[in-house]
């Protein structure tokens, strides 16, 4: 039976991962769409939220039959424990992709500050940090995860200088306002998804050592 | 294994917070030193270093085989009536070795009790089982003995099932109620330490939980040494528990911490299913 456990634990540990991409490409699209004004790819970004929401439920679900089924222990248990909570910081990746890509419509007919600001190094940043993170839980391997509480200082650092840009641009130009309050308010969206890969690297350590840490 | 490192070690990872600190109280009830065990030229237990705190539960698990009875049968000297058993190192009770030449066994047997696999009642009524032990001792007065008979039925969570059948035969009682009868007569006699060698194994899940929750009851009064093959029990039930493979004792340390993240692989191996 225990052999009945570990490959049904690999199986769930597959729709983690493909969650976590579709997550991330959601984010990734969203953030080409936003900067395109692209409302077909944005519309193709805001259908999948489903999927995440599916997907969320399923493996929610499968886990808490395993663990009644087989009363995991141990790693076993460190596993099914940290994907329940790794989804649920997946679905919010993902949620803040659609959140994102709803933005373009908003936007279409808005002009853009000159530059794009630096959303999208902010950006860049923040998706090797979820990358790192999924590769760490995918290979409960540390080593990818080892520096990210000070890479997510770095977003935050990024988060407040695009909210002083954008102000700046506001004061400029007032045709900006509303481009650089929905920037604003992304560069908040992408700071939290850095909280989220950091709140996915604390759950993958407890997975690999068995001990809670807090990356702040 | 040393006891106090693990409880010292609970005490740094829990600094500040109060209600998981080390009582003054905790300390050591039963010690094994370098305890060797032999039937015939078979070693069944290899330098077994252990300490078991008071008023606590301490579960023993491991595969068939590993030596986890043999283990629990030496802290009373159980083995001493199996052919060909030869002990060497001590177990200490209290800081006295229970080998020693001078120990009266029969008394180390009043304070350290025993509870086996199948209940074994006597054939006799429930009221006699419970008052076998305290006339052996010499308790005589009726009124004494019935106030034995209540506490110890009360204690064994069995009073109010059978208070009104105490002279029915023992062997009416079904097998859950049957050994929780074997632990209100082993109570009656006041051990400070019961040993349970797998005692839900014969019993459906029903009689199974009554059991678990007088163990956990009891640990108030005294310290349980309980074998158990089912390591969900064994997580339940005890606040200590001891891995042992092949007659060592490979891995001692709190039920959570060998339930959660063990620190040996071996241990982790087995109770994972990983094993073979």
């Amino acid at each position: 039976m225990a052999k009945e456990l570990h490959k049904e634990i690999l199986e769930l540990k597959e729709n983690v991962v493909r969650m976590g991409h579709l997550s991330l490409d959601m984010l990734d699209k969203s953030m080409k769409a936003l900067k395109a004004k692209d409302p077909n790819l944005a519309n193709e970004i805001i259908q999948k939220k489903d999927l995440i929401r599916q997907l969320d439920s399923e493996i929610e679900a499968k886990a808490l039959r395993l663990i009644a089924l087989y009363q995991p222990m141990a790693i076993d248990l460190r596993r099914l424990a940290t994907i329940l909570k790794v989804i649920t910081y997946l679905a919010r990746l993902g949620r803040y992709g659609k959140d994102i890509a709803s933005a373009v419509d908003e936007l279409s007919d808005k002009p853009y500050p000159a530059p794009f600001v630096n959303l999208e190094h902010m950006w860049e940043h923040i998706k090797k940090m979820i990358s790192n993170a999924l590769k760490s839980f995918t290979e409960a391997d540390l080593k990818y995860i080892q520096d990210i509480g000070s890479r997510d200082d770095e977003v935050d650092e990024m988060r407040w200088s695009i909210f002083r840009e954008c102000i700046t641009y506001m004061i400029e130009d007032p045709k900006t306002i509303t481009s650089c309050a929905f920037f604003a308010m992304i560069a908040r969206f992408l700071e939290r998804c850095g909280d989220n890969a950091c709140k996915i690297a604390e759950k993958v350590h407890y997975m690999v050592t068995g001990e809670h840490i807090e990356i702040t | 294994m040393d006891v106090k490192a693990i409880l010292n070690e609970r005490k740094e990872s829990n600094e500040g917070d109060k209600s998981q600190k080390v009582k003054s109280s905790d300390s050591i009830i039963l010690e094994c030193r370098d305890l060797n065990l032999w039937y015939e030229d078979t070693q069944a237990l290899k330098n077994i270093n252990l300490e078991l705190l008071k008023n606590h539960v301490t579960a023993i698990i491991g595969p068939s085989g590993c030596g986890k009875s043999t283990l629990i049968r030496s802290f009373n000297r159980m083995n001493d009536v199996i052919l060909g058993c030869r002990t060497e190192g001590g177990v200490l009770f209290h800081e006295k070795n229970i080998y020693d030449k001078k120990t009266n066994v029969i008394e180390v047997r009043k304070k350290i009790g025993m509870i086996f696999q199948k209940p074994n009642p006597f054939p006799m009524s429930i009221f006699d089982n419970i008052t076998y032990g305290p006339e052996v001792q010499g308790e005589e007065d009726p009124q004494k003995l019935e106030e034995i008979v209540e506490f110890s039925l009360k204690r064994a969570f069995l009073w109010d099932e059978v208070k009104d059948r105490l002279n029915d035969s023992a062997l009416t009682l079904s097998g859950g109620q049957q050994q929780r009868l074997c632990i209100a007569r082993a109570l009656a006699i006041e051990p400070e330490v019961l040993l349970m060698d797998e005692p839900t194994a014969s019993l459906d899940p029903i009689a199974t939980a009554k059991i678990e929750e007088l163990v956990f009851e009891l640990k108030k009064y005294m310290t349980v040494i309980c074998v158990t093959h089912n390591m969900q029990q064994a997580a339940r039930i005890s606040d200590f528990t001891c891995f042992m493979y092949l007659g060592e004792l490979i891995e001692y340390g709190e039920t959570t911490q060998i339930f959660e993240r063990p620190r040996k692989e071996l241990t982790e191996n087995y109770i994972t299913g990983r094993f073979g």
